[in-house]
């Protein structure tokens, strides 16, 4: 166990590790010169080689790839992301803001997804290749089929300009995170449809099923206590791959819908080349990564306490 | 009162696996199904459990192996649990625990998964399970094929003093008629989906008719093989 | 002969083979019996190299046992081959990867001892009884002529008549070629019947090794007299114990 442990915190600081220094490296490299970039964000006009110079300066952006990664990283060690190079704020309030939009953000996707996508699955799975079947699987593959940013023109033009029931854009009210929630659950639910259906075909199955029907078990019961693990496992496991994509789709959704949530915090700093808030978003999505994994990791465990316990 | 059914049958794509066939079965009776594999026994054995049920019969079904009875991601108390309430039986502890030490499983730990306990155990356990209800007729499908044959040969010696006080007929479906012998009064000889002879052991194993039957007695015994 | 001395099998730190001492002569057939668990199945991975052996050494005629190349005859019939190949290709790969020729008679002689119609090798194993597929894999043991050949199982996925059938192939093809036999199986009836000498494995221990007939009297061992008495309680050795 506290190797088991020990051997996770270990993937943990591998996987931060990479990911910070992966991005410095591409954020560093990126076409343009970076001081300049900081410097008409920070002033909003074209401005002399003297002010950029200073800029260069001030950030330690002279001093080579090497002291400007440490400069960053050493601070954060202790807790503390840094000033953003633009505005010169600390970047953590920012952060802590941009975090409690997206959250609930992803947090709503993920239930519409699978509020969605368990009755489809379901649905699918009553009678396997009938008409009900094939209706619930098209619904899915119609969904995976539409990208995030035309599904969400399509919901701000139907629900917003045409029938004026919910909020667009921004993030006043509770009633603004319904649609962006809805752009990123249908996608969500698109994927995990096709994956539970498959799952609980697969667990249907199981060769100890006909013995429970001889007993006496009732289909309702057989499929409550026994089909539902089973078809559970598969999915758990891609549950985890499904919140990366939430993640990266968010990113999308948060722009068009312009809420200042993580997504546009990211987009707005990658532009103004603001290393300190592009790694601190890196940081926490890595972070993010870690402990959803974790938490797949300990769920898979409580449904099958097989996995990992057994020497392979 | 003896069980009686008529002309079970089971056609699997368009083809006829199981002709129409008869059953009796006293009460206590210890019948065994003997036949090569293909000859359509486990077929009768599932048809004649569907069969007594549909007529209200208490039947109870035990397969060859622990995996096609119990769910690896379930606890032992649950399967137990969800036996009774199948059979519309209220939790009985004494009962349990009395089936518990009839088959030698009182040691087992309910809280663990099937794969917790050894094959043996998990297949007694299967038995016990399957006689929570009192059954009229306990059908075996290969009980003791999957297990190491000191635990089978205890298995069986260990079921067949529980049944010996009671009214529950056995029916033990295998493909060896060597330990059917060891076990049953009756013998079905199986064969391309008939029953092609029926008789006391004794006369089936000193008189065979059919020629499947002459086959399976001939080679009954390891020992006492024909050349 | 093949002999084993002293072998152990480490995994982690659980001892799976623990001081095995044996060896079969030629033309003769050893009988491993045991429990699940008892370590046969790594005896057999220890005999073909699969394991590595943490002390003791395998031997075949004095050399290092892959010197004669033994051949291994699996439990499930129909695994034991590539399911979309004509079993043909299967059978024949060990003679191919080690770019040896057959004549068609002699494939042809093994092909009748085995009551096999050499047709059947054009099917898939998908295609054929479980009888005849473990025929096919007792063919692929033969053809490669080596002059050990181990047999795990090699009758469990069988029915009762079959077994003793498919039995008495392997000995008379055994008195014709001379090949020694090492068969792990949990049934004494047929280790009873077919082997020259019984070894009870147990726990990855050697219990004793005893002459069939010698065994079936007296068992040198408390758990060889179990085994025994259950034989005669699954009716696999006859009448009353």
């Amino acid at each position: 166990m506290m190797r088991g442990i020990l051997g996770l915190l270990l993937r943990a600081l591998v996987v931060l590790t990479g990911t910070a220094l992966a991005t410095f490296t591409l954020l560093w490299n990126a076409p343009g010169d970076a001081a300049t970039t900081i410097a008409m964000a920070r002033f909003d006009t074209l401005l002399s080689d003297v002010v950029v110079a200073q800029v260069r300066a001030e950030l330690g952006l002279d001093a080579g790839f090497w002291p400007a990664f440490n400069s960053w990283i050493v601070p954060l060690l202790s807790g503390d992301f840094g000033n953003s190079s633009v505005t010169g704020r600390p970047v953590w309030p920012d952060l802590v803001s941009a975090i409690s939009y997206t959250i609930p953000t992803a947090l709503a996707g993920l239930a519409i997804g699978l509020a969605l996508a368990i009755p489809l699955a379901i649905l699918a799975t009553r009678h396997p290749g009938s008409w009900s079947d094939r209706f619930a699987v098209g619904i899915a593959s119609l969904g995976a089929a539409i990208p995030a940013y035309w599904l969400g023109l399509l919901l701000i033009l139907l629900f917003a300009v045409k029938l004026a029931w919910l909020p667009a854009m921004g993030a006043r009210t509770p009633a603004h995170v319904i649609l962006p929630a809805l752009t990123l659950g249908l996608g969500v639910a698109a994927a995990l449809t096709r994956i539970i259906r498959s799952g609980i075909l697969e667990a249907r199955r199981q060769p100890f099923l006909p013995a429970f029907r001889r007993r006496g078990v009732s289909d309702r019961d057989l499929a409550r206590a026994h089909v539902a693990p089973h078809a559970a496992t598969p999915v758990i496991t891609v549950l985890g791959l499904e919140l990366a994509f939430l993640l990266e789709g968010i990113v999308m959704v948060e722009v068009i819908f312009s809420r200042p949530g993580l997504g546009s915090f990211l987009v707005t700093a990658i532009g103004a080349r603001d290393f300190p808030k592009v790694q601190a978003v890196v940081v926490v999505t890595a972070l993010l990564f870690v402990v959803i994994n974790l938490a797949i990791d300990v769920i898979y465990r409580l449904i099958d306490p097989r996995t990992g316990t057994q020497d392979a | 009162m003896t069980l009686s059914v008529c002309g079970l049958s089971a056609v699997r794509s368009g083809r006829t696996i199981l002709f129409p066939t008869d059953i009796s079965i006293e009460p206590g009776a210890r019948i065994g199904l003997v036949g090569a594999s293909g000859s359509g026994k486990s077929t009768l054995g599932h048809a004649l459990i569907d069969a007594l049920q549909d007529q209200g019969a208490r039947v109870a079904h035990v397969p060859q192996s622990p995996d096609e009875a119990l769910d690896p991601l379930r606890r032992m108390a649950f399967h137990w649990r969800e036996a009774e309430q199948a059979l519309g039986l209220p939790h009985d502890a004494a009962r349990q625990h009395a089936l518990f030490r009839a088959l030698k499983i009182e040691k087992g730990d309910l809280r663990k998964r099937p794969w917790g306990w050894s094959r043996g155990m998990q297949q007694r356990f299967v038995i016990a399970m399957a006689l929570v209800g009192s059954p009229d007729v306990l059908v075996m499908d290969e009980p003791t094929s999957a297990l190491d044959p000191v635990v089978a040969a205890r298995t069986m010696a260990l079921l067949e003093e529980y049944l010996s006080t009671r009214q529950t007929a056995m029916v033990l479906i295998t493909h060896d008629l060597g330990l059917a012998a060891q076990r049953v009064a009756r013998l079905m000889v199986m064969d391309a989906g008939r029953i092609v002879e029926d008789g006391p052991t004794s006369d089936v194993l000193t008189a065979p008719q059919s020629a499947v039957a002459k086959s399976l007695c001939m080679h009954r015994n390891w020992l006492e093989l024909p050349c | 002969m093949l002999e084993l001395h002293g072998v152990c099998v480490r995994y982690g730190k659980v001892d799976t083979l623990c001081d095995v001492t044996l060896c079969v002569p030629a033309g003769q057939t050893l009988a491993v019996v045991g429990e699940s668990g008892a370590g046969k199945s790594t005896l057999i991975a220890a005999i073909l190299g699969l394991v590595k052996l943490a002390a003791g050494q395998i031997t075949w005629a004095g050399a290092p046992v892959h010197t004669c190349r033994p051949s291994l005859v699996m439990q499930e019939p129909r695994a034991a081959f590539n399911p979309v190949l004509p079993l043909r290709r299967s059978i024949m790969e060990p003679l191919t990867a080690r770019a040896e020729q057959l004549s068609d008679a002699r494939l042809a002689h093994i092909c009748n001892r085995l009551e096999l119609p050499i047709d059947l090798l054009d099917r898939k194993p998908g295609e054929v009884s479980i009888g005849q597929a473990q025929r096919a894999g007792i063919l692929r043991a033969l053809i490669a002529g080596s002059p050990l050949i181990l047999f795990d199982e090699p009758l469990s996925a069988l029915d009762a008549v079959t077994q003793k059938h498919t039995a008495q192939l392997i000995a008379d093809l055994q008195d014709e070629m001379g090949f020694a036999a090492l068969v792990v199986t949990h049934d004494l009836g047929y280790a009873a019947a077919f082997g020259d000498n019984i070894a009870v494995l147990r726990k990855g221990r050697v219990e004793e090794i005893t002459p069939t007939h010698a065994f079936i009297q007296h068992p040198k061992s408390d758990y060889g007299e179990d085994l025994r008495q259950a034989a005669f309680a699954l009716g696999a050795l006859g009448y009353g114990a």
